[in-house]
């Protein structure tokens, strides 16, 4: 703002009055009404309009404005009655001249006082402006900071989920290894016995009394000890090939982190992920597989191993005491389809929207992340497919996977 | 404030006439200037609108000289009362030495009048005067319209007797109470003015004859 207002109501003098009149035009009607030369001289002397010159012997008239002598009107030649009405049409112009002064500078204080207002709201408003910034920006540090914070969390938890899910494959795995372990360890201490048997055997066979040998080698009972030492080997062979091959399906799973994608027949996989899950629920879950022929796709086979098994332990936790787990799958136009259906307890239809939400669980606390599903869609997202659920309370659940075929 | 001016030997005092819209307050003033006969009257200054409603105030001077030469003025001011008009009334109201608010005596108008009297205690203090010490008379206007309309004298006294301020009852139009009112005014202004420039001992005028010289009589 750059007029800095006067208080409206001062006390105005000659020259302020006459602003805004042009003198020139003023002076020349003037000196046509006082027929010639004439002086208008302020208060303080000064002469403002006419003659510089002051007059010897002048007539005077007294110009006031609101009980104030403003100044004096002198003329050399004009009469008492032209002078005194000259002035007073002076007096009457400087009182139009007051009225504009004062509206206008009335008008300039108000506005000025309405601007101050307005800068100082505007000023407060930029403050709290400011302050809405700073504070949305913190907030949006913070937000950043919880997300971090719910991103490691998460993370761990889904490292927790995993190593939950591989505690209880390794508990499965422990059992299943134990039993041929077992019998391949007490196999090969009767292999033992059966060796000093023969060794017992050789000191007689050394004598060369193929009679004596004879009788010792029936009195060994060694036709029944070759037979069993057969089968013995042959059951150890067998057992050592489950070891064999329970451990190379832990490979599959032991790689879920090493994230190369290969060439499979996902059949492969479901067969793997249904041998673990066989381990631990053998004595109460019937496990139908009914494998249609699948095209090869390129996957992280750790990573869908990971997806069928969380579905199948699920299927397995939704079976109370006995039930029967079926898993299909079969190729339906450009899709691979594959089915996880368990008989168990369902799902209610108010939680079926929520089932994929990261941290749903309705399983007791500590038992459950809650991510195991999140895990699951998001892995078969990542090959371009999706996770469809039906479930019917008391009746059971079926989860489709749908993949690419090509 | 009122202002010494030492090179034109003039002291100018400012009083403003106060109130709710239509309540009489230019009626006052140009009752004052038919009816005081000072040493020194100068003419009505009307700023208004078309309707006749006060757009920017109301100026009356009046003035008298004193015993040693020096020239006492007084601007007497109106404010626009039409609430629109608040940052107008506050500018016309900074510098004041009193006050007078001009109450509306209807009924209908109770309201009004607490709603402007609160807006002059609020630019009172907005310009930077002290509400509490500053020379206010309280007039109650229009007394001539019929009984039925207005608040008796005795509601009004009852509602008003516990406020420090003179109350006048007035009927501008007519003519009545309006001359009372400025002399209650003058009465508050005079010690404050005494004291700041020494009314009394430099300038040989006390109350009375102040009074008597604004007024005229």
């Amino acid at each position: 703002m750059e007029i800095t207002p006067l208080p409206f109501d001062r006390e105005l003098n000659l020259q302020e009055l006459l602003t805004g009149v042009s003198l020139e035009r003023l002076g020349g009607i003037l000196k046509a009404l006082l027929g010639g030369d004439f002086r208008l001289v302020g208060a303080d002397g000064r002469c403002l309009l006419g003659s510089e010159e002051p007059y010897a012997q002048p007539r005077r008239a007294e110009i006031h404005h609101d009980l104030d002598l403003l100044g004096q009107l002198e003329s050399a030649s004009a009469d008492e009655t032209r002078l005194s009405a000259t002035a007073a049409m002076i007096e009457l112009m400087l009182r139009l001249s007051a009225r504009y002064h004062m509206a206008a500078e009335l008008h300039i204080e108000t506005v000025h006082e309405d601007f101050a207002a307005l800068q100082q709201k505007h000023a407060a408003l930029t403050e709290s402006e400011a302050r809405y910034k700073a504070l949305s920006g913190e907030l949006e540090a913070r937000v950043r900071e919880q997300i971090k914070i719910i991103e490691s969390a998460q993370r761990q938890l889904y490292q927790a989920e995993k190593l939950a899910s591989i505690g209880q494959l390794a508990a499965g795995v422990a059992h299943e290894i134990n039993n041929p372990i077992g019998f391949i360890r007490s196999n090969l201490s009767t292999a033992q016995q059966y060796v000093s048997k023969l060794g017992a055997l050789e000191s007689v066979m050394q004598t060369g009394n193929m009679s004596q040998f004879q009788s010792a080698w029936k009195e060994a009972g060694m036709a029944f000890l070759l037979e069993d030492f057969t089968a013995l080997l042959g059951e150890s062979v067998d057992g050592a090939d489950r070891v064999t091959k329970i451990v190379s399906d832990l490979k599959g799973f032991s790689n879920v982190d090493q994230a190369e994608a290969e060439i499979v027949d996902l059949n492969d996989n479901l067969r793997f992920a249904c041998n673990m899950l066989a381990g631990q629920t053998r004595d109460r879950v019937e496990l139908v597989m009914e494998l249609g022929i699948l095209p090869k796709i390129m996957c992280l086979p750790g990573h869908l191993n990971q997806v069928f098994l969380n579905l199948l332990l699920n299927a397995a936790q939704a079976i109370a005491d006995q039930g029967r787990i079926e898993v299909r799958s079969e190729v339906a136009g450009s899709e691979i389809h594959i089915r996880i259906s368990d008989n168990g307890c369902g799902i209610p239809e108010k939680n079926l929207d929520r089932l994929f939400d990261p941290f749903f669980t309705t399983r007791q606390v500590g038992s459950g992340t809650g991510l195991g599903l999140t895990v699951c869609r998001d892995i078969v997202q990542a090959h371009g497919g999706r996770i469809e659920v039906k479930s019917k309370e008391g009746m059971g659940t079926t989860f489709t996977v749908i993949l690419p075929a090509g | 404030m009122a202002e010494f001016d030492e090179v034109n030997r003039k002291i100018t005092i400012k009083l403003v006439y106060y109130g709710p819209a239509q309540s009489g307050k230019t009626t006052n003033l140009m009752r004052l200037h038919d009816l005081l006969a000072p040493d020194l009257k100068g003419e009505i200054m009307t700023l208004e609108t078309q309707n006749d409603r006060t757009l920017f105030f109301d100026l009356l001077p009046l003035g008298f000289r004193t015993p040693s030469g020096w020239l006492v003025k007084l601007k007497l001011f109106t404010v626009p009362g039409q609430v629109a008009h608040d940052a107008t009334r506050k500018a016309v109201l900074s510098r004041a030495d009193g006050v007078v608010f001009v109450a509306d005596s209807q009924r209908s108008q109770s309201v009004n009048n607490a709603e402007s009297f609160q807006n002059l205690e609020e630019n009172v203090q907005r310009v930077g005067m002290d509400f509490s010490h500053m020379p206010l008379v309280v007039q109650f206007n229009k007394r001539d319209l019929p009984e039925a309309q207005i608040f008796s004298e005795d509601e009004i006294m009852q509602r008003w007797s516990q406020t420090p301020w003179p109350l006048v009852f007035s009927s501008a139009l007519v003519g009545e109470g309006v001359r009372e009112t400025l002399f209650k005014l003058l009465e508050q202004v005079y010690p404050a003015l005494d004291r700041l420039f020494g009314l009394q001992q430099k300038h040989g005028v006390g109350q009375q004859a102040f009074i008597s010289a604004v007024l005229g009589d």
